[in-house]
Parts: C-alpha cells; structure tokens; sequence
C-alpha cells in the first residue's frame, strides 16, 4: 500500500471537490451544461456527520463530469478501491425521447443496463424539448415521462424529474439539487460505512505481527479526506486526531521495532508543523510506518489545517504549543542521534512558525473576550519559548555576557538541562579563539555587588568535556555520518578563513572524526571555555538551515535584536492576556536592554512597571534586584525625584536584601541630594522608611487651654544617622471632621539614630477633644518629606507595606473646660466692721496642679488689705475645719488648728501673692487681713419700731483672681463677698417714767457676731435736755461687768436718766442732739467661724483684749405733756352718705396754746395733707396745701375736701394730717381711727327699662 | 526534587519561601512562584473556563514547562500554596498530600498567638517541619 503514498499525495492536492457524473444518454449536455454549472456550488447542503447527525454546510462545492471523461475513465479498478472518496457521488442520466415506441424498445433497456450497477447512486432527467405550442409533442412527452416514472421510481425512491427546456419550470432546480444532495448524502454515508469497517478490520489486528500502520494509515486518512471534500471538518479533525493517537500509540508501544526518529536531513531543524506538503510521505514511509520526526509534524499540520478551515487559531496555537512541548521531549530523547542543538533550533522556528501562521489567521475582535486573551497568552508562551531556546544557543556560542541575569532569564535558563549530544562538538580546526569571554558584570550604582544568578543548570566547561570523554564508539559513526555532510558543507568557507598554521590541526580533525582511536588522543587536554564557545558555534553553523536565525546568531548586536524582538513579542502578548505580571515582568527584560543601549527614557519607563508590580505585591527580594537599575537610570536621566524617591525605596526595602555599607550609600545619596540645590523639589514620601506612633501607654490628657509636651517614637529606617532639618506632626481630632489637622512643629534640628527614637514636642494649647497623629513631615536638607505611616510599637517591620490602616489608639486627649480649682471663703459669719480682721480663703485644686499659681486680690470699695500683716497659708484638713463645734476653738491667733501640716507666710506683692508649691497639690487656706471700712455712726434705733441693720451695709466684696497652669494659662476670678457688721446693736427703749421725773432708760445690746462678747464697761452721753440721774456719772445703774454675752444673745443695760432743761448748758453742748452709748469690749472669736479679736491686737499680746470701744448713737425724745394743735373730725350731714354721691367732709384745726421760739422763724401756715385710701374714696380738691393759721391761741380754721365714697359699708373716712408738726403735739378727735357708714347708691330710673 | 515552596498571602505577597536548591539562585524561584500568581489568577477569576469548583483548594499543575513544574494550592482564606519541583513525573496524589500536610502546617504557624497575620512567618518550627514534609515527598509514607 506504501507504493499508493506518492499518488495518494498528488491526488490530495489536486482533488478538492465532489464529483458528480452525467450520464449523457442522448446527448444533451451542451444544452443544459450551463443551466447546471449555474447551480455550484451548492447552497446549504444538508449531509449526515459520521454519528448521523445532520450537519448543514453552507457551500458545498462540486463538479459535473461526463462519464465519457478520461478522468473517470482511466481508473484502475485497484485503484478505485484505493481512492474511492474521488469516485463521483451521483449520477446525472440525461435522457429524452420523443416517441414511445423509441422509449420501449432502444431507451428504457439502455437505461436498465446503466442503472444496473448498485454501486452509483443515480437519479434520471428527462429532457423535454417539446414547444409548449406544440400540444401533440408535449402530450407525447408527458406520456413518455409519465412511462419512464413508472419504468424507474419505486416506492421508496422518486428518481426521475423532468426539465422543460421551453417552458419555465422552476421547481425541477429544487428537485434537481434535492435529488443530486440525496444522492451524494447517500453515498458519502455508504463510502463512511464502508471506511469504517475497514478501518475496524485493521483495528482488531492491531497487536498482531500482520499490523501495518501504513495501510491503517491510508484508510484512515482517506476518510479524514474524503470528510475535508465534503466540508465536514470536525468529522476530519476527529480522524485525524485519532489517526495520531494510535501512531502515538504505535510508537510507544514496547514491542515496535527500533525505527529511524529522522530529523537528520538538512533543513529538518526549521519545523514543518504546519506544512503539509515539506515532505512526501513516500519518503519518511519505513517499512510498516513513518519515521516519527516527519510523521507527527505532517499530521499536526493535518489537523492544523483542518482547524483554521475551522478558523480556530486559537485552537491551534494552544495544541501547537502543547505539541512543540511534547515533540521537544521527544527530540530529547534522541538527542544523541540528531545534529548538535538541533531541538533548540526546531523549537523556535516551530514556535515562530506557529506564531506567525496563527497571527495571520486570526483576526481581531471576532472571538470573546477571554478566548482572546487566552490566545495572547499562548502566543507569550510560544513566544517566551523560542526566546529561551534562543538564549540558550547564544550562550552557547558565547553571547552569555549579553544575557541580562534576571531571576526570568536565571529561572528560564538555569533549569533548563544542556543539549546532550553523544559528544560535544570539537573544536574546528580553522578556529581561532578571537573570543574572550567572560561574564564581567557592569558595575552597578552604589556599588552593590551581587553574585550574579546563573544561566547554567551546571558548569558549561565541565558538561562539555564530561560529553567528549562519555564519547563511545557504539555511536560515533551515526553521528559522523549526519554530521559529514555539515562539515563538509562549511569545509570550504572554513579554508579560506584557516591560516595555514591551522592546516594540520583541521586535517587531523577530520581524521580523528573517522577513527575513534585516534579520537581518544584528543582528549588529553580539556578544552578551555572560550574553545567551547567556538566548537559550539561552528557546530550550530551546521545544525541552523535558516539564514534568519543564524544570522542572528552570527554577531552580539544581531543577537541583542533577536532577543529584543522575542521579548517585547511575549510582553506584548502578555499585557493582552490574563497574565499580566509575566508581561511586566519581561518588560523589565527589554527595560535592561534599552538600559545597556543606553535608552535611559523607555528604560525608566519599563523598569517602573516592573517596581510597581513588586511593590504593590511587596516582593521584595525581586525589587531590590530591579530597583537599583531604575535608580541607575533616573539618576543618568537626572531624574532627582524619581532617583530620590527610588533612593528612599532602597533604603525601605528589609534590612537583609543590601549590605550595610550599600544601605549607607543609599542615605548618603539622599542626603547630599536633600541638601543640593533642587531645581523642582517635591514632597518625598517616605512612610516606608520613617514610621511614628504615640508613645505606649494612655494617651497624653490635657485640661483645656494648656499647653504639653508631647513625646512620640520616631523609627528611623536609615542605616545611619540622620539630620533632620525641621520635624512637624499632624493631630487630627477624631469625631470632628471640620477640623483641619493641626500641625506641631519642632523647628529645631533633630537627629535620628536608626531605630527607635523619643522625640518631644512642644504641644500649643488645643482645643478639647482627642486627636490621633496624622502626618509626619519634616526637612532633610531642602527636602520636605511626608510620612504617613504608623509604626504599631514593635520595630519598624519591613514588609508592612499594607499596614496603613489609622490607628485608632488617641495619643491625646484635651478635656472640655471644667472647674480646676475653687475659692471660698472659709468663714461662715460676719466679721468686726472697722477693725482689721482675718478673711480665710480655701483654695481647692481640683486635680489640677496649681504649682506657681498667683493670685490676685483686689478689694472692694469700703475694704482694705492690712499690710501691717503678712498673709498666711496652711494646708485645709476639711475634717478639721468641717468639726464647727470643735472644742479646740480657741482665742483665735496663730495656733491655728488647721495650720499643723505646712505653714508659710507669704507677703502680697503688686496686689498679687505667689501661692508656695506644696499648695499646689493640696487644699490650703489662705489666711489675710483686711478691714472693713464704715465712716457712718452706729445708730440704735427704739425698741417701739425694732430695725434691724441691713445686711447690705455691711457687705464688702473681694475680687479674687487666680493664674496658674504651666504658663499662667489658666485663670480663675471670683468675687468673693464677706460680710462685716458692728459687734453689736442697741435699741433702747424707757422702761419705766419714774413718778418723780426720772426715767430708766434701757438700753439693749444685741450680739451681732458668732463670738463672745465682753462688755466690760459702758457708759453713756446723753444728749442736750437730759441728764444722768447721778449727775456726772455716765454709769448704768448697776454695774455688772464685766458682762458676758454669747452669740446672737441679747443683754440690757438700765440707765437712770432724768429731763434737764433745755435752755441750761452753754452753746457748745447744744449742739449734741443725740446721746451717745459707749461700750467698751473684748472679743473671743474663731476666724474660722468668723468675727474674732482684731488682728493687730494679736500681734501685740501683752495689750489687753478688752479694750474694743462700740458707740452707737440714739436719739431720746422728751415727752409731750401738752399738744399745741387740734384736728376735730366734724360730723357728716344727716341722712348718710351714698355711694357716688358728693359730700364735703370737714375738720377743723385749732392752736390750743400760743407758738413760741420753736416754729418762730416760720410764717403761720400751716401744711395739711389728706390721705385717704383709693379704692374707697375718690377725692376732689387739694390733698395737700398750706392753711394759714394765725399763732394766737384759740384762732381755728376748717378744712373741707369733696369726697365721693366708691364702696358701700364701713368704711374707714379720709384722714388730715399734719405732717410738719409732730404728732404728740396734735390731739385728735376721735382720737383713733373711726368709721362712717356708706350706703348705696340710690335706685336710678335712668338705669331702669320699662316692661 | 522539590526546589521550592511559597506561601503567598491574599493580597499576593510572599509570605514564606523556601527553596531547597544548592545554589544560591532563590530570587529565580521567587520569579517563578510570583509568575504562577498570573495562573492562579487566571484560574480564580474563570472558574468556568478552568472548571475550577468552588471547594477544590488543590488547584493542580499550573506550568507545563518542559523543565519544572509548578503545584497551586488555594486555602479558604485566599492564601496561596506553591510547590516547584523539577521531577518529570509527579502523581497527582502525591502533590495532594503534600500540600494537605502543608496546609496543616501553616495553620499551626499562623495560630501561633506571636504570629502576626499578614506578615512573613518566621517561625523556625514551621521552617523544620516545612523540609521535614519536603523531604519525604514522593515517598507516599506519611511522617
């Protein structure tokens, strides 16, 4: 069946279409040739799938052929059998006859004897071409139609139809083409039945020795075809991949013969996985099967083939590179056997073949969206793939230097094993070793030395050497023999280049290559790195057919294009996939490309890209190897904010991925960069590298209005020291989203060590709330930097690169305004008035230190500060003070209970006084003098009409102001009133008018104050008129002092006291109209409760206390005996009064004794007033007014008023005073108060209403 | 032989990474495991495509590269487990394994109370039983 291949081969590419044959029978196929051709190809032609399924193919293409041509004609039956898909699937019997006898005797046996054959599926067409006028032929047609239906059509099948070649028949086309796709439906099932069952045949004989691949092969394949004719592709695909799953199989299996692999011819290293045609099958056929090499790119080209038809290019990109895998591991396998590299160079022509084929293929925008990005990742991969392999041939022949050593390239390479070829190439005898090669790594910015990752899985010189030594003759001539043709072919360029000196070397090479004895003499010198490097090139010169590839192989910078082009071409690919990080990653790749040419610009670009990605992933081991790059570049670019910030980025990253000394490289950068002239200077950022938190513990609490220091830990991530221009921090404050953070600054310089360090601001008064710290910002030099991150306390942890979450933690809490201290008074009573007393003031911290704490006392009007004195402080026990009826009170003065803790003496300065620093803390009281200044006599007032003295008089206020704080920031006022009166009060009263003139005159002390009071004398000064019973002593009646009087109690003192003349004394005295009561007394009084004895008195002790002298004055009135006026009432008019009516109501005044000198210097009016209550009366006339009275006894005069009483009853009436004249000088008549009866108003008719 | 292995946070950062190789080449192997993110990305984020179920945390072989192979493992909590291994022929059951012993591995160092989440894992026990596991791979004992 092998003999077949080659026409099998021809056939399948010149047969692309069904055939159809016609019979002619009656030669009419000119007439209607075009008539049918007009039908191809045909629309939506229904045919089964190999499962029976319908399927619809839109255009089916097909030919007419005449039976009669040599085409069909020529065919050996064999062959037929052969290449049974390209026999026609229908036949067309064309056929007319106009008489029926003809019909019966010559046409319908004709007919029989062409139908008879079972094999074809025919149907008949019956031309007529009778003239539609012509009635008797077309009823002669008709009828012979109508016999030929009978003749051929059975029940199951209608195979006749008729065309009117004169009369327009429009459905004999759909007939036509329904019977013709009948036809073809029927035969193409037939011919799959029939492949099938063949196919299964050589199936079951699969394990047996008659098995031949071959024969499988060729069924197989032409089913697949004959498929791929009838546009049924999946059918085909389908066949085809099975057709590759039993060679895989064939292959594999344990008992198959050892076969050739192939791949050994010139040009076999440019893959051929999608040309079908770059070898006739006739020549990889090997005895019952194909050389594998061939085979399975040819049926992968198949099914590629197949699969575009399809337009499925994802398809194949994506089974191309699991192909090109597969096959790479295949040609692993027989490495020893196949030209030097020779997988390497197929698997980037294959993977560019693949690319460039499927690109073409594929067109934008018609495939869903994650089809397409699964299609560019395949192709990043395919790309990706070639780029490996490439990097590998070059380090081979000796570009490694030009090989960036990337973790992709060192990830890439360096798992990736050496070629292993039975034995390594030899040097070629025309070499020179022009090449020093040596990886000599560019020195890099801040002098950061790495090892260098490794492009090697192991040492190249020791595989190499280890290769030629491993060299066994068992295979050596295989080897030679594929190789002869490639030495040969280079043999003479090598010549001409070849000094002569070299002659002998190439000539015993070429032996040596022959005998494997004298091969072994070569081995006695190892060869030197730079000699493999040329072995390996002048090998691969043979191994590469295609002059692109080698060419650019052939110089570094054809090399470094390549290269460039295969990775921008994965990158590329990549950034439209899902696989986003590959595609950065390799534009890192083509970033270190455009750095070594120096492109600085795309450099920083592509390097940035890959920064971002480690970063925001924080993979940092990868970041520091990219970083220092991109720092390279913007540093040559002059790029000082992006080399500033990538400088701070270094420093950032963990401590562990740079040497110290580097680390130190990195901030002297940053300083002398911070501290140069900046033409654009930027905030930098450094969060990474400066982090801050509040110290631990609560935060700092503050009062309202004070100011603080605030202490914060400052980790520093330079590996040095560092000098910080200017620091400020932000607080803002939590729960206020209107306030704008504010910021604290320190201004001077501060350094860091590295790690951690206490910083301390000075903090200004805030307003109340808590804050958290917000921003870091200060200057290094002319560089302000910010940071916003939070340290959580623990060291500055290198990859919390996400922790920049608020802590939540307040480093501050300012408390709304409250009382922080309080001033009261400490006594509860009144104090001696005019004479120098004690006030005591609490002063009360509340949890506030008063430390430094200044008060100012300002006193009132009517009070002064005794400077004689100086001011006293003592802690308050308030359990001390509180204990009032404490038995320990004594006579006041310094022993002061209260005092025994601390005591100082402080002196007022300014008004002020400085409070001592132990009564910062405690409760102190504050003891100073004042006296309360009252210039007004002290007046007793009768005990007939008891006052008494206001309150008011007494009060005198003290403003009080209190600056404390740690600045005098707070301040405390407050008006203090303290209260002073006179230790007593007198009210005097005569008890009793003695029968002989005399008169005892009580006089009645009150205590006013909370002390004892000690009279121990009193006497009194009596006013002109009077005089003391025992003329000349002033003394009470019986003396009794000294007197005792407990507080708020009373005590009498009884004066005898008789009328003197008036007119005796001389001028001086009467002038004294009021008498005067002198009381001389001590005091014995608390200060802590309130009056107690006078201050200066204390600090003379020697002087007696009870020398406080009290005047109070009085008046003493002598009595009436006879009045010198008269007011009668006079009696009302008879009848009464009524309400609202008029009356006049009269009294009559008379002067019942002449006047003398008293009221001589007036005139002889007399004043009057009338008072009289409103709501009863209503008065008419002058209340008020002067009457003249003459001054003789006995004259009188009658005062009248018209009055109209407002209510009914007894009311009382109008009364007439006198107000100049006292009333014990008036009688009245009736002498008390009286009523008059009003009556009501008279009934008015006025008022009335008629019924 | 396993060469590496990784646990890689939620947020795709390195949170452990180990590498058994002689040479001192890890940063290669930290590009490998960061590439794999792209696979176990693309996996995630089409489950349907991948016929990735829900409650599937192995996430089987994520690179057939012809050299080494590279094993996903995906916890509840998004946290990544990767294995690279240049063995050619690894059963699946075996990767299973060893990354049912990893996982229970690493919740025991993250309980660990000085453990910080989020953060590396430092902890010298979690490092010993990692190449404890490491070491009996593939020899379908279980330690």
């Amino acid at each position: 069946m092998a003999s077949f291949l080659a026409q099998f081969q021809s056939i399948k590419t010149s047969f692309d279409r069904l055939i159809i044959s016609v019979e002619d029978v009656s030669d009419l196929w000119h007439m209607v040739k075009d008539e049918f051709e007009r039908r191809l190809p045909f629309k939506r032609a229904c045919l089964n799938s190999k499962t029976h399924n319908p399927v619809y193919v839109e255009k089916l293409p097909a030919e007419f052929i005449l039976t009669t041509d040599s085409r069909l004609r020529s065919r050996f039956p064999q062959e037929q059998s052969f290449f049974w898909f390209r026999e026609p699937y229908a036949t067309v019997v064309l056929v007319t006859c106009e008489d029926l006898d003809e019909f019966k005797t010559i046409l319908k046996p004709r007919l029989k004897l062409i139908v008879q054959n079972d094999e074809r599926e025919w149907f008949i067409v019956f031309v007529s071409k009778a003239h539609p006028n012509n009635d008797q032929a077309t009823k002669s047609a008709k009828k012979i139609y109508a016999k030929l239906e009978v003749d051929f059509n059975t029940k199951k099948r209608e195979r006749c139809c008729k065309l009117d070649i004169h009369g327009p028949d429009a459905n004999f086309w759909e007939d036509l083409d329904s019977k013709i796709m009948e036809s073809i439906r029927n035969t193409l099932d037939r011919r799959v039945q029939f492949y099938e069952d063949e196919i299964r045949k050589l199936t079951e004989q699969r394990f047996m020795p008659v098995w031949n691949f071959c024969n499988f092969f060729f069924l197989k394949e032409s089913l697949a075809f004959m498929f791929e004719i009838a546009h049924l592709h999946e059918d085909a695909l389908r066949e085809y991949d099975e057709l590759e799953l039993c060679y895989l199989e064939t292959v594999k299996a344990p008992t198959s013969k050892k076969r050739e692999f192939g791949g050994l011819e010139h040009g076999d290293d440019q893959a051929a996985l999608l040309n079908t045609c770059n070898k006739p099958l006739s020549l990889v056929v090997q005895d019952d099967s194909f050389r594998e090499f061939e085979f399975r790119q040819y049926l992968f080209a198949c099914q590629s083939k197949i699969l575009f038809k399809l337009n499925r290019p994802v398809e194949v990109a994506s089974r191309g590179y699991s192909f090109i895998i597969s096959f790479s591991k295949t040609l692993a396998l027989h490495e020893s056997m196949l030209p030097f590299c020779m997988r390497e160079a197929w698997v980037i022509s294959a993977c560019l073949t693949l690319i460039d084929e499927t690109s073409s293929q594929y067109s934008d925008g018609t495939m869903p969206s994650d089809l397409e990005k699964e299609f560019y990742r395949l192709r990043g991969d395919l790309f990706s793939l070639s780029r490996v392999k490439f990097m590998r041939l070059a380090y081979l022949i000796g570009y490694g230097m030009e090989v960036e050593r990337s973790p992709v390239n060192s990830a890439a390479l360096s798992m990736l094993p050496w070629p292993k070829p039975a034995v390594w190439p030899v040097l070629p005898a025309d070499a020179s070793e022009e090449m020093i090669l040596q990886y000599n790594p560019r020195a890099k910015l801040f002098g950061i030395q790495r090892r260098p990752l490794p492009l090697e899985p192991s040492a190249l010189l020791r595989e190499a050497n280890r290769r030629r030594a491993s060299l066994s003759a068992g295979n050596i001539f295989e080897i030679i023999d594929n190789r002869q043709s490639f030495t040969d072919g280079s043999g003479l360029e090598a010549s001409l280049k070849t000094p002569p000196s070299n002659k002998f070397h190439g000539s015993s090479m070429t032996r040596t290559n022959s005998s494997p004895g004298n091969f072994e003499s070569s081995l006695d010198r190892p060869m030197r790195i730079s000699e493999i490097h040329v072995a390996a090139e002048h090998a691969l010169q043979g191994t590469i057919s295609d002059p692109d590839l080698w060419k650019s192989l052939s110089s570094p910078q054809n090399f470094e294009k390549k290269y460039f082009e295969l990775t921008k071409g994965a990158a590329d690919n990549y950034h439209h996939s899902w696989w986003k990080r590959h595609g950065v990653v390799l534009d890192g790749e083509l970033a270190a490309v455009y750095h070594r040419l120096e492109n600085f610009d795309l450099a920083v670009k592509s390097y940035e890209k890959v920064c971002a990605l480690y970063a925001g992933e924080g993979w940092q081991d990868l970041l520091a190897e990219v970083l220092p790059n991109l720092a390279e570049c913007q540093k040559v670019l002059n790029d000082q904010a992006g080399y500033l910030s990538s400088c701070v980025k270094l420093l950032s990253l963990d401590k562990g991925l740079f040497l110290t000394k580097e680390r130190q490289a990195f901030q002297s950068e940053v300083v002398r960069l911070a501290h140069s002239e900046l033409e654009h200077p930027v905030p930098l950022d450094v969060s990474s590298l400066i982090t801050f938190s509040g110290n631990a513990g609560p935060p700092l609490e503050l009062c309202d209005k004070d100011p603080g220091a605030l202490s914060v830990t400052v980790w520093s991530g330079f590996p040095d020291d560092i000098t910080l221009e200017s620091l400020s921090l932000t607080l803002i404050a939590t729960y206020s989203a209107d306030e704008g953070a504010k910021a604290i600054t320190s201004s001077d310089a501060t350094i860091l060590k590295p790690g951690r360090n206490t910083i301390t601001l000075v903090l200004p008064p805030q307003k109340p709330g808590s804050y958290v710290l917000g921003v870091l910002t200060g200057r290094i030099g002319n560089l302000r930097f910010r940071s916003h991150s939070f340290s959580k306390g623990g060291p500055a942890d290198s990859d919390d690169f996400m922790s920049y979450e608020k802590p939540t933690k307040p480093i501050l809490k300012v408390f709304k305004p409250r009382p922080l201290v309080d001033l009261t008074s400490a006594i509860s009573s009144a104090l001696l008035m005019n004479e120098p007393q004690w006030v005591g003031l609490i002063i009360r911290p509340i949890n506030y230190s008063l430390k430094g704490g200044l008060l100012h006392i300002d006193t009132g009007p009517g009070l002064e500060i005794e400077d004689s004195r100086a001011i006293e402080i003592g802690t308050y026990n308030y359990s001390l003070q509180s204990g009032v009826n404490n038995p320990n009170v004594d006579d006041g003065g310094n022993n002061d209970p209260v005092t025994t803790e601390k005591f100082t003496q402080l002196t007022l300065m300014d008004g002020k006084i400085e409070l001592p620093d132990w009564a910062g803390e405690k409760d102190s009281i504050l003891w100073f003098p004042i006296r309360a200044m009252d210039s007004r006599a002290t007046r007793g007032t009768s005990s007939a009409v008891p006052q008494k003295p206001s309150i008011v008089d007494g009060m005198r206020t003290i403003a009080l102001k209190l600056e404390f704080g740690v600045s005098h920031n707070q301040t405390f006022e407050k008006t203090l009133a303290v209260h002073f009166t006179d230790p007593f009060h007198v009210t005097t009263r005569v008890s009793d008018k003695c029968s002989d003139g005399n008169l005892l005159l009580q006089v009645i002390v009150h205590s006013q104050v909370k002390a004892a009071l000690t009279i121990c004398d009193a006497w009194l000064d009596l006013q002109n008129g009077f005089d003391h019973v025992r003329h000349g002593d002033r003394r009470p009646m019986s003396s009794f002092f000294p007197l005792v009087i407990s507080s708020f109690s009373r005590a009498g003192i009884l004066f005898g006291i008789c009328l003197g003349s008036a007119s005796i004394g001389d001028q001086a005295e009467t002038l004294k109209r009021e008498s005067i009561i002198n009381i001389r007394y001590g005091i014995k009084g608390d200060r802590n409760i309130g009056a107690h004895a006078p201050v200066s008195l204390e600090s003379e002790p020697g002087i007696k206390e009870q020398n406080l002298v009290f005047q109070s004055a009085f008046v003493l009135q002598r009595p009436v005996l006879d009045p010198c006026l008269a007011v009668g009432f006079l009696p009302l008019p008879t009848g009464g009064m009524r309400v609202g009516q008029l009356v006049s109501i009269k009294w009559r005044v008379e002067r019942l004794k002449a006047e003398d000198n008293m009221v001589s210097s007036d005139n002889d009016e007399v004043l009057y007033e009338v008072k009289a209550n409103p709501e009863n009366w209503m008065i008419a006339g002058r209340k008020r007014g002067h009457v003249s009275l003459s001054m003789k006894q006995g004259s009188r005069i009658v005062i009248t008023i018209m009055c109209v009483p407002l209510v009914a009853g007894y009311v009382r009436p109008p009364q007439l005073g006198l107000p100049d004249i006292d009333e014990t000088n008036v009688t009245c008549n009736p002498a008390g108060p009286h009523l008059v009866c009003v009556l009501p108003s008279a009934l008015s008719s006025a008022f009335c209403v008629s019924a | 032989m396993i060469v590496c292995v990784s646990v890689v946070g939620h947020q795709n950062n390195p949170l452990y990474l180990q590498s058994f190789t002689e040479a001192d080449d890890a940063l290669k192997l930290h590009h490998v495991v960061h590439c794999s993110l792209d696979v176990i990305d693309e996996r995630v984020n089409n489950p349907k495509k991948t016929g990735l179920t829900l409650n599937e945390t192995f996430l089987g072989l994520l690179y057939p590269t012809e050299n080494y192979k590279v094993y996903g493992y995906l916890t509840n909590t998004k946290v990544k487990f990767i294995l690279v291994t240049t063995d050619v022929d690894v059963r699946d059951a075996d990767v299973r394994n060893f990354f049912r012993r990893f996982h229970s591995a690493y919740v025991d160092a993250v309980s660990n109370p000085f453990h910080v989440p989020g953060k590396k894992i430092t902890s010298r026990s979690f490092a010993e039983r990692v190449s404890t596991i490491v070491k009996s791979f593939g020899l379908g004992g279980a330690v």
